[in-house]
């Protein structure tokens, strides 16, 4: 198995307060890894540190081997673009149509002066077609984002996401804005895409049930620090007890 | 088969995306056209550009760069004055505009729909007239001097206050009122205890927002003869005193960051 | 019950925090008590707070005394302005030359002013854009350097009145409507510059997220992540500022920078009243309908880019 993301004793932190206080762990080539805890334990702040959109105070994130703590602006947006990224509020760009919120997931392929005319290839265009096919929105292409319901976002989140060709995937709460039958279905269809293009996950998740039905891998995250590290299985009660015990108290 | 198929629906959408690059492209153009057509009035026809390069246009903006500092003293006392009048023109348009916005409140207006016009009729007259013409019918009604400047300010200011007050008090909530009312409160009554309390705050805001306008205006009131530093500018540049229009200048901008910092304060008292 | 907020300076010393806490304090403790009836002694105001607003009102008018009389303001000659004015405007004004305002040459002056207002409000707003970006804190791309610049030039801009622009580049320039043109896109700076800022501070921050995410540059996420989330409310901000450069533009002939405000300059050397009357008239007339204008658009873009 080859290791896509490994996170070495990361750090990050603003004014003088420390919300990942080193953190390790390792995800392989078909992980679905999600990370669990309890609100402010660091969740979100240790997702957006792999791709900097927090910047860390220490530590490596070696992706595909690459350290890209140590990259400058331009290479940073070089290996983003290898990186998908789901959003808890889904992120889209609301008065734009569903066919250009997916086309920006190519916005890291295109040049600038291209993409100020809003000017993408055709094989993008038949990517984001073929690939809004696959999350079940053919029909809805031309619609404006905010006419859609939140499952709907999701889904374009999702394509937005898969066009950009990642190696790996981020995924940030992706069902607390959604209801429970539609988290299922969220859920599922990131699971089914993550298989089909071989992409490893990595996933903030604050409902426990879901984590151990979806994922592989499970990380448990208390107060930046890694409490627990293992299958759904082996999360038993004592292991959430460690971990949520701060809530319990 | 399916490829084939997703192919040729991407086609057709690549082929709409261009006709609205094409479209917008169009309507940048005809922007970008008028634009050229209004240079070339503007700035080909109407400007000598031979006469400005021969001119002492650059020596002119020089002088402006060599501030003169022998007159700060002489500028404690106006910049003073300026503040005064902006203060008093701020007072003087929120006295005139409230009845303004009795008038133009759809919800109280007295007289109902003519009432209504007449009081909105007013806030647009007073808006649509540049200060400087405002300046120049007063000059003739109570001749040159702050009191016209005041008065132009004032009125200039009725239209913006007035309409925002005028919105505030559509905006209030019904239960107070109704409740008045229903003690068998007066039409004064409503205004005083159902409708005023209510607006009090938008009133101060609006206030203080208009207030640093005015001391922006209270400049051009030299025109009038109103004091203050608007004076001071327009002596220095019959003088020709450039340095000393800079510095007359930047008086004015000291006194209106005084006066951002101030209202920045008081708009926190107030909410 | 809290004394109400008052805006004069003086009234804010007398109304400190720590007066209004005791006020609020008092308030608070008399209501916990339960009068079964209206205490003898009742008053609206309770000690200390009615001496604040005594001391506010006093404040105030004492100020209003003390401007009037600094400037030397004559109030002898307020009583019976607006009589005055109607018998200015009815005897020295009245009747309007209309001819004066139906010349063709003035007629081209209206059509001068439109077009200095529109180049103004373009070249103004093309600049503004730009400085907006640098001068909102949460899009800057150079966070000391360039937001203070931006936010200092477009305060500068707004500082000065536009006719003190006007006067100072006909100063450097000469006559013509090229300083005009330049002072009123100062001024559209100042004021576009301000509201642009405002807008962009506005927005969502999800969506710049998400397509730093993807791996676009600055470029990029102006594009897609912030101009689709300010487009309606800059479109309004900019058809409105074209009108309120257009009504600054009717007079900045007044300091010799051309359209008709040259016109009214040169009929208010003549004193020739019936002339000015006119001007005046046309101009309130044109600028009515470029409000009205301005607000027909507005209703109407906003409608079809919403």
């Amino acid at each position: 198995m080859t290791v896509a993301l490994e996170v070495r004793n990361l750090r990050a932190g603003y004014a003088g307060r420390e919300i990942l206080k080193g953190v390790s762990f390792q995800v392989e080539a078909d992980d679905f890894f999600a990370i669990i805890g309890p609100s402010g334990a660091g969740k979100s702040t240790l997702i957006r540190c792999v791709n900097r959109l927090v910047e860390p105070t220490g530590g490596q994130v070696l992706f595909h081997g690459v350290d890209l703590l140590s990259l400058d602006q331009a290479r940073l947006r070089e290996a983003r673009r290898n990186i998908g990224m789901i959003f808890q509020e889904f992120n889209l760009i609301e008065r734009l149509s569903v066919m250009d919120n997916v086309l920006t997931g190519r916005l890291g392929y295109t040049g600038t002066l291209r993409s100020l005319m809003r000017m993408f290839t055709a094989e993008d265009i038949s990517q984001a077609l073929a690939l809004l096919d696959r999350v079940g929105l053919g029909e809805y292409v031309d619609k404006r984002a905010d006419r859609l319901s939140g499952g709907q976002r999701q889904r374009v989140g999702i394509a937005r996401a898969l066009i950009q060709n990642p190696r790996l995937l981020l995924v940030d709460e992706p069902t607390s804005s959604l209801d429970p039958k539609i988290s299922r279905e969220v859920m599922a269809l990131i699971r089914e895409i993550a298989r089909e293009f071989h992409v490893p996950v990595l996933c903030n998740i604050h409902d426990v049930e879901l984590a151990t039905e979806f994922c592989t891998h499970v990380i448990g995250l208390q107060d930046g620090v890694k409490k627990f590290e293992g299958r759904p299985g082996e999360l038993d009660a004592q292991a959430l007890q460690e971990i949520y015990s701060m809530e319990v108290l | 088969m399916k490829g084939r198929a997703v192919d040729i629906r991407a086609a057709a959408i690549a082929a709409g995306r261009r006709r609205g690059r094409a479209l917008r492209l169009l309507a940048y153009l005809a922007i970008f056209g008028a634009v050229l057509w209004s240079v070339q009035v503007i700035m080909i026809a109407d400007t000598d550009w031979a006469r400005l390069a021969a001119s002492s246009a650059g020596k002119t903006l020089k002088s402006f760069l060599e501030f003169d500092y022998r007159l700060l003293p002489e500028l404690v006392d106006p910049t003073i004055d300026t503040a005064l009048m902006a203060t008093l023109a701020t007072l003087a348009g929120l006295l005139l505009a409230l009845p303004v916005a009795w008038l133009g409140a759809a919800n109280i207006s007295p007289l109902g729909r003519s009432s209504y016009v007449v009081g909105r009729f007013l806030m647009t007259v007073s808006r649509s007239v540049h200060e400087i013409v405002w300046g120049l019918i007063f000059v003739s009604a109570v001749g040159l001097g702050a009191l016209a400047g005041v008065l132009a300010m004032g009125v200039r200011s009725v239209g913006f206050i007035s309409k925002i007050i005028a919105e505030a008090i559509e905006d209030v909530q019904p239960g107070p009122i109704e409740a008045i009312r229903a003690v068998g409160g007066t039409r004064l009554q409503v205004l005083f205890y159902g409708i005023l309390p209510q607006i009090v705050p938008v009133v101060l805001g609006t206030m203080i927002f208009e207030w640093d306008i005015n001391i922006r205006r209270s400049t051009i009131m030299g025109l009038v003869g109103a004091g203050g530093l608007g004076l001071v500018f327009f002596r220095q540049m019959a003088m020709l005193n450039y340095g000393g229009v800079a510095t007359v200048i930047l008086a004015v901008l000291c006194l209106i960051i005084l006066g951002e910092i101030v209202s920045y304060y008081a708009r926190k008292a107030v909410i | 019950m809290r004394a109400k907020p008052s805006f004069e300076p003086g009234a804010l010393i007398a109304e400190g925090a720590e007066g209004e806490r005791t006020a609020f304090a008092h308030g608070a403790a008399a209501a916990h008590g339960t009068p079964a009836r209206i205490p003898a002694g009742w008053h609206r105001f309770r000690f200390p707070q009615s001496l604040y607003r005594y001391a506010a009102l006093l404040a105030t008018l004492a100020f209003i005394a003390f401007a009037i009389d600094r400037l030397n303001i004559d109030l002898e000659r307020l009583p019976g302005v607006l009589g005055r004015i109607a018998v200015t405007l009815g005897q020295r004004y009245f009747p309007p030359n209309i001819e004066h305002v139906t010349h063709f040459d003035y007629l081209h002056s209206v059509l001068e002013t439109m077009e200095m207002s529109y180049l103004a409000t373009v070249l103004g707003i093309a600049l503004a854009i730009p400085l907006a970006w640098l001068a909102s804190f949460n899009q800057t791309p150079s966070p000391r350097i360039g937001y203070t610049l931006a936010r200092l030039f477009i305060m500068a801009c707004r500082s000065v009145h536009e006719m003190i622009w006007t006067i100072l580049l006909v100063a450097v320039l000469g006559f013509g409507m090229l300083p005009g043109t330049l002072a009123l896109m100062l001024f559209c700076i100042g004021f576009a510059g301000k509201l642009f800022t405002e807008a962009i501070e506005a927005i969502r921050p999800g969506p710049v997220e998400a397509i730093r995410a993807t791996g676009g540059n600055r470029a990029q996420v102006f594009v897609f992540a912030v101009l689709p989330q300010v487009r309606v409310a800059w479109t309004g901000i900019s058809i409105y500022t074209w009108d309120v450069v257009f009504r600054a533009a009717t007079v900045v002939g007044f300091f010799g920078a051309g359209g008709m405000g040259w016109y009214l300059r040169e009929s208010v050397q003549r004193i020739a009243s019936h002339d000015v009357a006119a001007i005046l008239l046309s101009i309130i007339i044109v600028v009515v309908a470029a409000e009205l204008f301005s607000a027909w658009l507005r209703r109407h873009v906003a409608a079809a880019i919403a």
